[in-house]
C-alpha cells in the first residue's frame, strides 16, 4: 500500500476509535426524545449553577496553573542550569505525584491530617484541624494539582532550556549577571514552552475529576458526574460538559494560531556545543535546604503518610491476594494501551511533522482536544457508541479500556513522536528514496532505528498515563475488568485506610519502574546533545 | 531484547486470560452495596458454587459512577445479571424503566412482604436503619421532630437531602405526611438553622467532634462510630407505640431482565437472601440488620423484631423521590 | 537527452520559486548549475529528484513523463537517479557497507552481487579499511566518499549534487573534485551537479547553467561562461 494509503487509513481508525464516540454523545444530548431539541443546553445556561461551576472551574484551572508555573520555572531552571548537587535526584522526587493517580496524593494529604495522622503528630491536633477544616474545598484542590501537575512544568523548562543556543546566554553573559541574562535572554525565548505548559496544567485540572472529588469542591467533571449517577440523566449530563468543551476549543485555538506561529532562536538538531553552567556559589547551601523543604512538603508528605499507613498485615494480605487481578490487569492493559499509542503515535507523529496531508492540523487538533476533555466524558460518548449488541464484543471486553486510552492520550504519542521526527532531518529519508527504497522499507529501516530513543520513551509515557487512568477507565470496565486505580477508588468507600494506603502504594510501585527508565532516556539524550 | 520483551508480554497475557478461561459457569452482578463490604460475600459465592463472579462496583454517593446508570444505558444490551443494590428506591426506578424482570426466591419467604416487592421485581435483605448519632452524655432526642425544636436550634446536622439515604428519607416523609405537612416541616428545619454537610460520614465526624449535637444518620455510620469509641450512641427515633417508627433501607437484589446467567443469576440472589449471609453482614463492620427473624446478631445490631419501622411502600417513595428533585433542589439552594 | 525539463513553473506563498526554466542534459556530460543561495537551483535539483512536483510544466527522464502540471507520474524511488545531500545524510544507525546495500537490497540483488558491487565501489575510492565503520568514526572526506558511493552503487542514470562540498576546507575540496571527476567518467554516469561556488562550477563542467531570481540566465561552456560573467562585472 502506498504511503498515503497508509496513512489515511490510520486516521480513519483514529477517528473512529477516538472522535465518533465524543460526537455521538453530543448528537445524543441534542436528540433527548428522537427529535432534535436543545432543551438540555436551554436548562444548562439558565440555571444559575452553570455559572457557579464555571467559576469554580476556572478559578482553580487558573489558580492552580499560576501557582505551578511560579513555582515550576525557578525549579526548572535550578535543575537544569545550575550546579545544584543532586538536581537529577530532585528531578525524579518532583516527578513522582504525577506518575500515579493524583486523588492519591489528595488521599495522602488527607491521612496526615488524620487525628492520628504524621502531620498532626508533628503540629498538634489544633493546627491541623484548621488545615484539614481548608483542605477539603479550594485550596486543597490547589495544592493538590499543583503538587501533581509540578513536574510538567519544571521538565518542560529543562527541555526548552537545554534547546536554547548556549551561544545567545554567553553572549549576554560578557555584560550581565546570570539573572540578568535568564530574564531577558532565556526565558524569553523558551517562553513557547513555558505557554504550553501552562497550557497543558491549566488543561488537565480543568479535565480533573477525582481530586476535586475526593476534596468536595464542585467542578464541571464532577458535575458531569452527578448528572449521571443523582439524577439519571444523560442528556443533562452531556450538556454539562459543553461549557468545558468550549473552554478546550479556545484552548486548542490559542495553542494553534498563537504558539505555532512564533519563531524562536532554538538550536536545531543535536548541537554539541558545551552548556555553561551558572555557579550557586554562597548560595548553594540556602537553595539545598529550600529545595530540601519544598520536596518535603510536595512529595514526602503525601507519599510518607501513605506509605507509613500502608505497614501493616492486613493491608498486605488485602494486597496482594485480592488485588493480584487487578495489579495484572493493570499492567497488560496499559502495555497494550502504550503499544497502540505508540504505533498510533508513530503514524500520526509523521503525518503531522512531514505535513503529508493539508489537514494534518486537524487531527493534532483534534487529538488535543480529546486529551484535555475529561475522561469521564470520553467514557460516556464509549459507551453511548459501542453499547449494542452488535459491537458487544468491543464493549463487553478488555478492548473498550484500550480504546479510551487511545482516545485519552493519543495527542501524547502524536506529539512525542513528532518532536522525535523534528529532529530526523528529511533528507535521511530521502536519500533513501532517491536509492530505491519504498516507504514502508524506508519507515523500517531508516525512520524507526533512527527513532528509537523516541518511540520508547513514548512507550513508557503512553504506559504511565495508561497505568493511572481513572475518569475514562472507571466509566466502562467491563465486569472483572477493573483496574489497580479503578479498584482504589471503588473500594475507598468505608475501607480500612490501611489497605487504600497499601494499594495506592503498590500504585506506586507500578509506575515507578517506567519512570526511572524515562529518567534514564532522558538523562542519555542530554549528555548526547 | 524484543524476544524477552515479547516473552513477557505473551506471560502476561496468559497469565491474565487463564483466570477467565478455566471459569466455564459466570454471573455478572453490578453493586452498589460499598465493596469492601460485599466483595468478600460475592467471594464466599464463588467458592461455594464453583461460579465465577465478575463483578463492577460503585463509587461512594456523591462521586458514583453509577451503575445503576448503566443499567439504565444498557437497556438494549444488557450486560448485568443481578443488580445489588444498597437500597430499595434504585431497585423500583429499575422496575419502572422495564430493566429488571421477576424472580421470587424461595429463600426470601420469611421475609416480611413490606421489604419485598410483590410483583418479585426486587427483594429486600440486610438493612440499614435511620438512626440519631448523638454524644454518649447529656439529653437526647427521641424524636425527628426535634430538628424543628427551638431547643436545638443551630445545634443539629443533617446530609444534603439531594444525595443518598437522606433523599429518600425525606421522600419517605413525603409519602406518609403528604406535601403540605412535609414541606412545613423542611421549612422550619431551615428556620431551626439546622446544618447541612456533604454526607452522612460528615455529619457523624460533626456529632464525635461536638461541633453539633445530634445528626440523622445511617445505621452503620453510628454502630461503627460506637464501636470504636468516639463517645457516641444511637437512637432509632420515633419508637413510642403509636409512632413514626425508623426508615428501615434494605439491600435488594433484582434480576436483570435479558441477562446471560439467567440461572447463575438466581442461584447468586438465593445466596443473597439466605439467612447465613445476611449473618455475615451483621457481623461485619457494615452491621446491618437481618430481616429473616431471628437471626444471631452482634450485641449492638438490633433485630428486626426490636425495631418499629416507618411504614412505608418503598414504590410510592421512589415516585416521590423523582417528583421532589426539583423542589430538594431549591431547597438546598442549588 | 537523458533529462529535460519543460518550461517549469513553482510557486512558494505567492513568491515565485521557479519561473518558466527550459533545460535539456545530454547524456554523459556534467552540467552545473550555478547561481547565488535562493535562485532555485537547489528546488529545481528536487524537482528532478521528483521530491517537489512543479506547479506547471514537465519533466522528462530519458523522453519518458516523470511529471507534468503538479502530477507525479513516477516516484523518486522509481526515477533511478542519485543523489549526494547537501549534508550528505548517511545514516547514523548503519555501518558503511550497511548503507550502500540499502538500495540494493530493496532492489532484491542478490546479496552475493550486492558485496561484489559494495566492494568494488569501496575499493575505487580506497574506503575499504573503513567499511564496517559508522558514520560518525570518519573524517568529514570519507563521509563525503561514503555519500557518493552510496549515490553510484546504484548505478542511477544520472547523479544529482547539491552543494555537497560546500563545508569542506579548500584542500579536501580540490581532491574530491578531482575524485568526482575520476569516478564519473569511470562509471560514465551523466552529473547535474549545484553550486554557488564559481571556481568548483568552472572546474567540474563540461556545461554551466547560470540561474538568478528562479530563471536560467545563461548556459554555455565553460569558456562561454567565463567570458559572460566577465561582460558582466564590466557593465557595473
Amino acid at each position: 500500500m502506498t504511503k498515503k494509503g497508509v496513512l489515511l487509513l490510520v486516521v480513519f481508525i483514529f477517528i473512529i476509535v477516538s472522535f465518533l464516540p465524543v460526537l455521538t454523545l453530543l448528537i445524543k444530548s441534542l436528540f433527548p426524545n428522537g427529535n432534535f431539541s436543545i432543551e438540555n443546553y436551554v436548562v444548562l445556561f439558565q440555571s444559575s449553577r452553570t455559572w457557579i461551576l464555571l467559576r469554580n472551574s476556572l478559578s482553580l484551572a487558573v489558580v492552580a496553573t499560576v501557582v505551578t508555573l511560579f513555582l515550576g520555572i525557578p525549579l526548572g531552571i535550578l535543575f537544569s542550569k545550575t550546579n545544584l548537587p543532586f538536581k537529577e535526584l530532585f528531578t525524579l522526587l518532583f516527578t513522582i505525584p504525577f506518575i500515579i493517580p493524583s486523588y492519591m496524593i489528595a488521599i495522602g494529604w488527607f491521612y496526615a491530617l488524620a487525628p492520628q495522622g504524621i502531620l498532626t503528630r508533628i503540629l498538634g491536633t489544633h493546627v491541623t484541624e484548621i488545615m484539614l477544616h481548608h483542605f477539603f474545598g479550594f485550596p486543597g484542590a490547589v495544592l493538590v494539582m499543583t503538587s501533581v501537575l509540578l513536574p510538567v512544568v519544571v521538565i518542560l523548562t529543562m527541555t526548552y532550556l537545554g534547546l536554547v543556543d548556549p551561544k545567545l546566554e554567553e553572549a549576554a553573559r560578557l555584560s550581565s549577571g546570570w539573572i540578568l541574562t535568564l530574564r531577558k535572554i532565556s526565558l524569553p525565548i523558551i517562553s513557547p514552552g513555558i505557554f504550553l505548559a501552562g497550557l497543558l496544567v491549566f488543561a488537565l485540572t480543568l479535565g480533573e475529576f477525582g481530586v476535586p472529588s475526593f476534596l468536595r469542591y464542585n467542578v464541571f467533571p464532577v458535575e458531569a458526574f452527578t448528572q449521571f449517577s443523582a439524577f439519571y440523566n444523560f442528556g443533562a449530563a452531556t450538556a454539562a460538559t459543553i461549557p468545558l468543551g468550549i473552554i478546550i476549543l479556545l484552548i486548542v485555538i490559542v495553542e494553534r494560531y498563537f504558539l505555532r506561529k512564533r519563531t524562536f532562536e532554538l538550536i536545531k538538531g543535536t548541537g554539541k556545543e558545551e552548556k555553561i553552567t551558572i555557579e550557586l556559589n554562597q548560595w548553594k547551601v540556602s537553595i539545598l535546604i529550600f529545595v530540601i523543604v519544598f520536596a518535603a512538603i510536595i512529595v514526602f508528605i503525601p507519599l510518607g503518610s501513605l506509605i507509613s499507613k500502608s505497614v501493616s498485615l492486613v493491608a498486605c494480605r488485602e494486597t496482594f491476594v485480592r488485588s493480584m487481578d487487578s495489579v495484572l490487569r493493570s499492567l497488560v492493559y496499559s502495555s497494550i494501551g502504550a503499544t497502540l499509542l505508540t504505533l498510533f503515535g508513530f503514524f500520526l507523529g509523521y503525518l503531522l511533522e512531514r505535513k503529508v496531508f493539508h489537514f494534518a492540523w486537524a487531527i493534532d487538533s483534534m487529538a488535543f482536544f480529546l486529551f484535555a476533555l475529561p475522561g469521564t466524558v470520553i467514557g460516556i460518548g464509549l459507551i453511548s457508541l459501542w453499547n449494542n449488541p452488535a459491537t458487544n464484543f468491543i464493549y463487553a471486553s478488555a478492548a473498550v479500556i484500550i480504546l479510551g486510552y487511545i482516545a485519552q492520550y493519543a495527542a501524547l504519542g502524536e506529539r512525542m513522536m513528532a518532536a522525535t521526527y523534528a529532529q530526523i532531518p528529511t533528507s535521511m529519508e530521502e536519500a533513501a528514496q532517491i536509492t530505491g527504497v519504498g516507504w514502508f522499507r524506508r519507515l523500517v529501516g531508516i525512520v524507526a532505528p533512527m527513532a528509537k530513543r523516541g518511540l520508547i520513551a513514548t512507550w513508557l509515557i503512553g504506559f504511565l498515563f495508561c497505568s493511572k487512568d481513572l475518569g475514562s477507565t472507571m466509566m466502562i470496565y467491563p465486569p472483572g475488568h477493573d483496574t489497580l486505580p479503578v479498584r482504589i477508588f471503588t473500594l475507598m468507600a468505608n475501607s480500612p485506610e490501611e489497605i487504600i494506603a497499601a494499594l495506592c502504594v503498590l500504585m506506586l510501585g507500578i509506575a515507578f519502574l517506567p519512570l526511572c527508565a524515562l529518567g534514564v532516556i532522558f538523562k542519555k539524550s542530554r549528555v548526547k546533545s | 531484547m524484543r524476544r524477552v520483551y515479547l516473552f513477557f508480554l505473551s506471560f502476561l497475557l496468559i497469565s491474565s486470560s487463564k483466570s477467565y478461561l478455566s471459569w466455564a459457569e459466570e454471573v455478572v452482578v453490578y453493586v452498589s452495596e460499598d465493596q469492601v463490604f460485599s466483595e468478600p460475600i460475592l467471594k464466599d459465592f464463588e467458592k461455594e458454587t464453583g461460579i465465577k463472579v465478575k463483578p463492577v462496583y460503585d463509587t461512594e454517593e456523591a462521586k458514583s459512577t453509577g451503575v445503576m446508570n448503566r443499567l439504565i444505558a444498557e437497556k438494549d444490551n444488557p450486560q448485568a445479571d443481578v443488580y445489588w443494590a444498597n437500597e430499595p428506591i434504585r431497585a423500583v426506578v429499575l422496575k419502572q424503566k422495564g430493566i429488571s424482570a421477576a424472580y421470587f426466591s424461595p429463600n426470601a419467604k420469611d421475609i416480611s412482604a413490606q421489604f419485598k416487592d410483590p410483583e418479585g421485581y426486587w427483594t429486600g435483605f440486610s438493612a440499614r436503619a435511620r438512626v440519631f448519632i448523638v454524644s454518649a452524655e447529656g439529653a437526647a432526642p427521641t424524636s425527628i421532630h426535634a430538628y424543628t425544636d427551638k431547643k436545638w436550634k443551630n445545634k443539629a446536622v443533617i446530609a444534603n437531602p439531594l444525595f443518598g439515604t437522606t433523599t429518600s428519607w425525606i421522600a419517605a416523609l413525603f409519602t406518609v405526611w403528604g406535601d403540605e405537612k412535609t414541606k412545613s416541616f423542611l421549612d422550619r428545619i431551615k428556620l431551626n438553622e439546622v446544618k447541612i454537610s456533604t454526607s452522612n460520614g460528615e455529619s457523624t465526624t460533626f456529632v464525635i467532634n461536638k461541633q453539633f449535637a445530634f445528626s440523622l444518620v445511617d445505621s452503620d455510620d453510628a454502630t461503627n462510630a460506637v464501636r470504636n469509641g468516639k463517645g457516641v450512641r444511637q437512637i432509632y427515633p420515633d419508637q413510642e407505640a403509636g409512632g413514626l417508627g425508623a426508615l428501615i433501607l434494605p439491600n435488594a437484589a433484582v434480576l436483570i431482565k435479558g441477562g446471560k446467567n439467567p440461572e447463575n443469576a438466581r442461584k447468586l440472589m438465593d445466596y443473597l437472601f439466605s439467612p447465613e449471609t445476611e449473618r455475615k453482614l451483621a457481623f461485619a463492620d457494615c452491621a446491618q440488620i437481618p430481616l429473616h427473624p431471628g437471626i444471631q446478631t452482634p450485641k449492638d445490631v438490633k433485630k428486626i423484631e426490636e425495631i418499629r419501622p416507618m411504614k412505608v411502600d418503598y414504590e410510592t417513595v421512589a415516585k416521590k423521590l423523582q417528583e421532589i428533585q426539583a423542589y430538594l433542589k431549591d431547597w438546598v439552594g442549588y | 537527452m537523458i533529462l529535460k525539463i519543460e518550461n517549469v513553473f513553482k510557486t512558494y506563498n505567492g513568491t515565485a520559486a521557479i519561473s518558466g526554466v527550459e533545460l535539456d542534459v545530454e547524456r554523459g556530460e556534467r552540467l552545473v548549475i550555478l547561481g547565488p543561495s535562493g535562485c532555485g537551483k537547489t528546488t529545481l535539483l528536487r524537482m528532478v529528484a521528483g521530491f517537489i512536483q512543479p506547479d506547471k510544466g514537465k519533466i522528462l527522464i530519458e523522453n519518458k513523463t516523470v511529471s507534468d502540471n503538479g502530477k507525479c507520474f513516477v516516484e523518486p524511488e522509481h526515477r533511478e537517479v542519485g543523489m549526494v545531500f547537501q549534508d550528505l545524510a548517511l545514516w547514523p544507525h548503519m555501518n558503511v557497507s550497511e548503507n550502500l546495500a540499502f538500495g540494493l537490497k530493496a532492489k532484491k540483488i542478490p546479496k552475493s552481487e550486492i558485496k561484489k558491487r559494495i566492494d568494488e565501489i569501496l575499493e575505487k575510492m580506497q574506503m575499504i579499511p573503513f567499511k564496517n565503520r559508522f558514520p560518525k568514526e570518519l573524517s568529514g572526506g570519507q563521509q563525503q566518499r561514503v555519500a557518493l558511493a552510496r549515490a553510484l552503487v546504484m548505478r542511477p542514470k544520472i547523479l544529482l549534487m547539491d552543494e555537497p562540498l560546500s563545508n569542506l576546507d579548500f584542500e579536501l575540496n580540490l581532491a574530491l573534485r578531482r575524485e568526482i571527476l575520476r569516478l564519473q567518467s569511470e562509471f560514465n554516469t551523466t552529473l547535474v551537479y549545484v553550486t554557488h561556488d564559481r571556481d568548483e562550477a568552472f572546474s567540474l563542467a563540461t556545461r554551466v547553467v547560470i540561474m538568478e531570481h528562479g530563471q536560467i540566465q545563461k548556459i554555455g561552456s565553460v569558456k562561454d561562461i567565463a567570458n559572460y560573467i566577465l561582460e558582466m562585472s564590466k557593465k557595473f
